[in-house]
């Protein structure tokens, strides 16, 4: 039985994207919303909120906080998942310490020797943290996990 | 149909495009250009800047082969549907990329020599990689373990804190 859990799931545009939706059936039968970029690769998606991109200047990074913070205000996911990049660093930490999320982290298949900087950002706090190359679980540490990749 | 893709990234990838649009008159495809924030405008063949990712899917799976920048979105799409994929890994030292991970990519995959992956490094090679490719369009569908594992994964997980 799927009880009381809600779902963020969180990523940019691009490849971060096109791998959420790969998984995405992992959180089928769970109620979820959509944060990520507005881009035009991104639209068109249900139950989605869409912000400016928070890593291209600071006004738009500030913004970009607040607005988060008040879409956790209003949905209160139980539980939020990544696959990155940047857009998950604000919602993992206000997800941690004000609202008690647990967070799913799934690095991207791009990073297969060198650990990505968001990656590093929200290791510490990441409840279940996944790697999609063996080579990368040395470079963070004994929690992350890898259980095979998507490509 | 060849469709040629260098996704989102903010920085463009000229290389590519000057060398597909040199050579596109040669090629018995027609050929669609994916060209994001290239400043590089073809004259040779279609092209567009984004498109929304479903349309970017149907672009892919009507393609006899794409060419593509080492990005993991395109590279998952291809596999997934079982399309011929080119791949020419963008680079740092001409200012492609801000790092090198594309490079890595594209010598990992060919290390492992999946079916339907090509690699190629340098430009004037492209032409007949090309050509090569899309000549034996064929569609391999591989499983992909790793997807399931991770699915299992994540859902076991949530799964275990319900109570």
């Amino acid at each position: 039985m799927k009880r009381n859990q809600k779902i963020g799931l969180i990523c940019s545009h691009g490849g971060h994207f096109v791998e959420l939706l790969q998984v995405r059936e992992a959180f089928d039968g769970y109620p979820a919303f959509l944060l990520t970029y507005k881009e035009v690769s991104t639209l068109n998606q249900k139950n989605a909120y869409y912000i400016a991109n928070i890593g291209k200047n600071p006004v738009a990074f500030i913004f970009g906080v607040f607005k988060i913070f008040f879409i956790l205000l209003k949905e209160r996911p139980t539980v939020l998942f990544s696959t990155g990049s940047e857009i998950a660093i604000p919602p993992f930490y206000f997800g941690k310490f004000l609202f008690g999320t647990k967070l799913i982290y799934l690095e991207s298949c791009a990073q297969i020797f060198r650990p990505s900087m968001t990656g590093k950002w929200v290791y510490p706090i990441t409840d279940l943290f996944l790697v999609q190359w063996e080579p990368l679980l040395k470079e963070y540490g004994s929690k992350a996990k890898y259980v095979g990749g998507l490509v | 149909m060849i469709f040629v893709t260098v996704g989102n990234h903010f920085q463009g990838f000229e290389r590519l495009l000057e060398k597909v649009d040199e050579i596109a008159p040669r090629l018995p495809h027609e050929i669609v250009v994916q060209k994001g924030y290239s400043k590089y405008v073809p004259k040779n063949t279609k092209h567009f800047d984004f498109v929304p990712s479903n349309t970017a899917l149907d672009y892919i799976r009507n393609s006899d082969l794409v060419v593509s920048h080492a990005g993991m979105g395109t590279i998952i799409l291809c596999r997934e549907h079982g399309i011929p994929i080119l791949i020419f890994p963008r680079r740092e030292k001409f200012g492609e990329h801000v790092n090198d991970h594309q490079l890595e990519i594209a010598q990992v995959l060919e290390k492992r020599g999946d079916p339907n992956t090509y690699i190629v490094y340098e430009e004037d090679q492209l032409e007949e990689k090309i050509i090569e490719a899309a000549g034996k369009k064929e569609i391999v569908q591989l499983e992909n373990k790793g997807k399931e594992s991770l699915i299992r994964t994540i859902k076991e997980f949530i799964e275990a804190f319900q109570g």
